[in-house]
């Protein structure tokens, strides 16, 4: 109804630990992505804090938001989100370019290689495979080797056994890199790989 | 960044996205800079062109010998030097013939600009010549041959010297277009004078100093001469051209100059649709990196290098364009133009270029400048509304950026307005209309159940957007009417002052005797003349009862002159009446009627009596009416007009004009040999060079409508394309969910045929109205609604538009629905 306040999420008291991996877990919505985008600093809470690594985000304005993302936040996304301007090299390059690294193109080559995307290295994104890009998106989002990060319904967009491959992968990675994993899914399955499930349900968190 | 810029403005252009963005600001820029430079090279060409009417780049004349020492001056300044000297005396040929002519003594570096003809056969082909007759040796007019009876090679006689008779002379660059005292020329030697012995102190001549030189050197020398010009003595303006060219190409630059502003406009509105487009197109672009890290601030360094790399290339582009524009043309004019026009230097380049900086930075960059602005959340939320797409201060500014460009580029305030005032007309209405139009009531839901319902509830589902499109369509439409309607009205007033028959040949100083033999004459040659308008040399004296001032003084407006009477009992052709009546037929009243500008020079109005003296007998009149005439038909026109019985008693000679054609030259030697006392003035060449200048004009004209088309037709893809996404998204659902292709084809033909009809009808409006300004009170013409104008608007409007917005969905009908969706 217009002019009535909606309450999205109500009540989360949540804390994650470094290195932990976590699903949030919940139906069609439940709140998920919300709150996925509000402990990424992608949005503002109307009230509450997010605080990571010490940092409290609402402190942040979105240029600060956004240093901080890139600094310490990797995604990936159930659509890619590749640039399609830009090769997979290229894409893998950006976050590294944004905040200013060298040696970019030997990083970003290591993570595609890493990805086993050796040969795929100056395709653009239409020339590749789901399962490709996904791994893309990957290698992007270790490349600038964050503290945390957050995958979003990262099979969604996947055949089971493709998905199964970068799920693999996904675990695989945060592991050597030792990063804070917060997967949201509704895939239960997936979510059992995961040190902790939480559930959402109406915006609260329930106990399972 | 400047890698990801570049591979993002490639990507973009294999896209197809940055097109319409780039081919706008190219056309922008090569229009105004090739307008411009056209222009001005056509004015550096007018000014040379208006100096060879003077034979030099500047002249002194006096009645009496000038001094020696502005000679030496000018030689120690650099400058060419040329003197002449013209005076009326009798030529002499044998023992019986001899006649009055007009005699013209040129030094050997005459002329300075401008080309001096001769012939080898009387009123025959005439051939350039490097220099005047030389010592002991005369150029006689055609007409001379046969008053005289005398071939070439034959002697004649000017006081107590003989010359020998060695070519025909045509044509002199500073010949004048003064019909009056014209005798039959004779051309020869400057050193020859003294020993003629017919120039004495008090002799009615006309002493010479022409000058020529570079720019500055003649700026300075006149600078230096003016305090030394005593009385009797001036500087000549080069003013004195021909007022048809002159005119023509005024008007001609007024509408370069219209079309140049619209091309900014049109330009402006295609580069400010297409970059909102690509900001729109760019949201989730700039989601991810911004989710990646990127800044507001490195946003809009990302785009605002990719609109400077954009707008270095379409420079570069546009000057190139507006190069080849100026070239053609130049091409069009090179053999209509007498000389060589200089370089058009680079001021119209850094115009383009300043034109390409204001697009860019006031229609393209405020939409991409809210790119930075862009919520990274919608690497999350795709449905999230796009930041502030439609924020007002686009509009001011883009408004301010037109106003001011136009105003700098035409310098001209009143053109601005008049293109301001349809502008204004075409938003008011439109939104106005098109809201009211379109809100009606309100159909249900997608109503897909019929094409009729399907398309109407389209263009009310999106009633705010499609007020736009509207206005936008509205305003191209209406800009491109503009141009048209004056072009069409331009040119077609040129072919009737001009037309093929148009008179080009005057006689003078016929006897009444002479009238009608001379009548039967041309009607038994076959050439129809204009009428026979009686001249009676007159002096105006006095306005009601007040004498006036009696001096040669050129600067004193109410003073006593010498003026040439002529007596009509209706009011001639080509004559309008501005003020008063015309008299009653067969009156025998002193009345007179004035033309305007003579009228305004001596304060004199309507109800007024003037005075003159005829002969030695005076003549009091009163004024009944003040005449506009059209100086530029080449028919006699007349200062002074009385009534028939007024004038009959007074001793009066007749003039006339006919056409001929160019094969039947040879009447003229037959004419002279039977009428030997009537002066023939041939007028051809110059119309022919009016003519053809005109023709070129004309084509030009034509070029820059086609360039402006492609402008506008710009505008329109990209006024189309702006609201393509929305149309395709609703159709691909369409498509999905079954619609036939019939269907969705024909919904999005009535939905943008209506939009284009709508558009037309404003922009018609709106046409008529800036044209009624632009001809009233910019180009000097007469305004007349044009009726064909309605139904090409508004139809061509909806066609255009129609198909445009068709072509553009096509796409919805040929490809998968889930491709359309996955795409946009």
């Amino acid at each position: 109804m217009a002019g009535t306040e909606l309450e999205i999420l109500k009540g989360i008291t949540l804390e994650i630990k470094s290195g932990e991996s976590v699903a949030i877990i919940g139906a069609s919505g439940s709140g998920k992505s919300t709150l996925l985008g509000l402990l990424a600093g992608l949005d503002e809470a109307s009230g509450g804090s997010v605080t990571i690594n010490g940092t409290d985000l609402g402190t942040l304005d979105e240029d600060g938001r956004a240093r901080f993302r890139g600094e310490h936040i990797g995604f990936v996304f159930q659509s890619f989100q590749l640039l399609p301007a830009l090769t997979a090299l290229e894409n893998v390059m950006l976050p590294l370019e944004l905040q200013g690294h060298s040696d970019v193109t030997q990083k970003a080559e290591h993570y595609l290689r890493r990805v086993e995307l050796d040969a795929r290295m100056g395709h653009y994104p239409l020339q590749l495979s789901g399962g490709e890009q996904q791994r893309v998106a990957l290698a992007r989002a270790f490349a600038s080797r964050p503290a945390i990060l957050f995958a979003d319904e990262p099979t969604g967009n996947l055949d089971s056994r493709t998905g199964d491959r970068i799920i693999d992968l996904v675990f695989e990675l945060n592991r050597e890199e030792g990063t804070t994993l917060v997967l949201v899914t509704h895939d239960s399955a997936l979510a059992d790989r995961c040190d902790r499930r939480l559930r959402l349900d109406g915006g609260a968190l329930v106990k399972e | 960044m400047s890698m990801t810029a570049t591979r993002m403005l490639a990507r973009d252009w294999r896209g197809g996205e940055l097109g319409v963005l780039v081919m706008a600001l190219v056309l922008a820029v090569g229009v105004v800079s090739g307008i411009s430079a056209f222009t001005t090279k056509l004015q550096s060409a007018l000014v040379q062109e208006s100096h060879r009417f003077l034979a030099a780049d500047t002249v002194v004349s006096s009645g009496r010998p000038l001094p020696e020492e502005w000679l030496q001056r000018a030689a120690k300044d650099g400058l060419q030097r040329a003197l002449t000297l013209s005076f009326p005396s009798m030529v002499y040929a044998g023992d019986d013939n001899m006649y009055l002519a007009s005699i013209k003594a040129v030094s050997e570096t005459y002329p300075l600009r401008g080309e001096l003809t001769y012939g080898v056969e009387p009123f025959g082909e005439t051939l350039p010549a490097s220099a005047g007759p030389a010592r002991g040796e005369v150029w006689l007019d055609s007409r001379l041959f046969s008053l005289l009876d005398v071939t070439l090679q034959d002697k004649v006689t000017i006081g107590e010297h003989p010359f020998l008779v060695v070519a025909v002379a045509r044509t002199e660059p500073d010949q004048g277009a003064s019909f009056y005292g014209f005798g039959p020329r004779v051309l020869m030697h400057y050193d020859d004078i003294p020993a003629t012995g017919v120039v004495q102190l008090g002799s009615r001549v006309e002493y010479r100093q022409l000058y020529a030189g570079p720019e500055a050197a003649v700026q300075s020398f006149s600078q230096w001469l003016q305090p030394q010009l005593q009385d009797g003595q001036k500087a000549l303006s080069v003013e004195e051209g021909q007022p048809s060219i002159s005119s023509a190409l005024a008007r001609a630059e007024s509408f370069l100059l219209l079309a140049g502003s619209l091309a900014v406009v049109l330009a402006g509105v295609a580069v400010a649709l297409a970059a909102r487009r690509f900001s729109e197109r760019h949201h989730d672009y700039v989601a991810i990196i911004k989710s990646l890290g990127a800044t507001s601030g490195t946003v809009n360094r990302l785009y605002g290098s990719s609109l400077l790399l954009l707008g270095l290339i379409a420079t570069a582009l546009g000057c190139g364009l507006g190069f080849a524009i100026q070239a053609v043309f130049f091409e069009l004019f090179a053999e209509q133009l007498p000389v060589q026009p200089g370089s058009s230097g680079i001021r119209p380049y850094a115009i383009g270029a300043a034109t390409s900086i204001t697009c860019l930075f006031c229609f393209a960059w405020p939409p991409l400048r809210r790119l930075g602005k862009a919520s990274p959340l919608r690497v999350l939320r795709r449905d999230l509304p796009l930041e502030g797409s439609r924020a007002i201060s686009d509009y001011v500014i883009g408004l301010l950026a037109v106003v001011s460009l136009m105003w700098w580029y035409s310098g001209d305030w009143k053109l601005t307005l008049a293109v301001l005032a349809g502008l204004a007309v075409t938003v008011g209405l439109g939104l106005g209309l098109a809201l009211t139009l379109l809100k009606g009531g309100r159909l249900v839901g997608m109503s897909a159940g019929n094409i009729w319902r399907l398309a109407l509830a389209g263009l009310q589902r999106r009633g705010m957007e499609n007020a736009l499109q509207v206005v936008i369509f509205s305003m191209a439409i209406m800009m491109l009417l503009v141009l048209l309607l004056v072009r069409t009205s331009l040119i077609d007033e040129w072919q009737t002052q001009l037309p093929d028959d148009a008179p080009n040949h005057f006689m003078l100083n016929i006897g009444p005797e002479d009238v009608q033999p001379i009548e039967e004459l041309l009607s038994v040659e076959n050439i129809t003349s204009e009428a026979f308008y009686p001249m009676i040399r007159s002096r105006i004296m006095s306005v009601n009862g007040e004498e006036l001032i009696s001096t040669e003084d050129v600067q004193e407006q109410k003073r006593q002159r010498e003026t040439t009477l002529t007596w009509s009992d209706g009011l001639p052709k080509d004559n309008s009446l501005v003020a008063g009546q015309w008299w009653p037929s067969g009156t025998d009243q002193a009345l007179v009627s004035l033309e305007e500008s003579f009228a305004e020079r001596l304060e004199i109005e309507v109800g007024d009596s003037v005075g003159f003296l005829v002969g030695s007998q005076p003549l009091e009149a009163q004024v009944t009416s003040i005449r506009a005439l059209d100086w530029q038909s080449m028919r006699p026109n007349f200062y002074l007009v009385f009534p028939p019985k007024l004038l009959a008693s007074y001793p009066s000679t007749f003039m006339t004009s006919f056409h001929l054609e160019a094969a039947d030259k040879a009447f003229l030697n037959r004419f002279i040999r039977s009428f030997p006392t009537v002066t023939v003035i041939e007028m051809d060449a110059v119309i022919e060079q009016v003519r053809g200048i005109i023709n070129q004009v004309s084509a030009a004209i034509n070029l820059v409508l086609v360039v402006i088309l492609a402008a506008g037709g710009l505008v329109l893809i990209a006024g189309v394309q702006a609201s393509v996404d929305a149309r395709m998204h609703e159709s691909a659902i369409l498509r999905a969910l079954g619609a036939s292709r019939r269907l969705i084809l024909g919904s999005l033909l009535i939905e943008f045929a209506t939009l284009g009809l709508f558009a037309g009808f404003l922009a018609t409006v709106a046409a008529e109205l800036s044209v009624y300004i632009l001809q009233t009170l910019v180009m000097d013409m007469r305004y007349t609604p044009t009726l064909w104008i309605w139904p090409l608007g508004i139809f061509s409007g909806a066609f255009v538009i129609g198909s445009l917005g068709v072509f553009n969905c096509r796409k919805v009908v040929s490809v998968a629905p889930v491709t359309v969706l996955r795409e946009l």
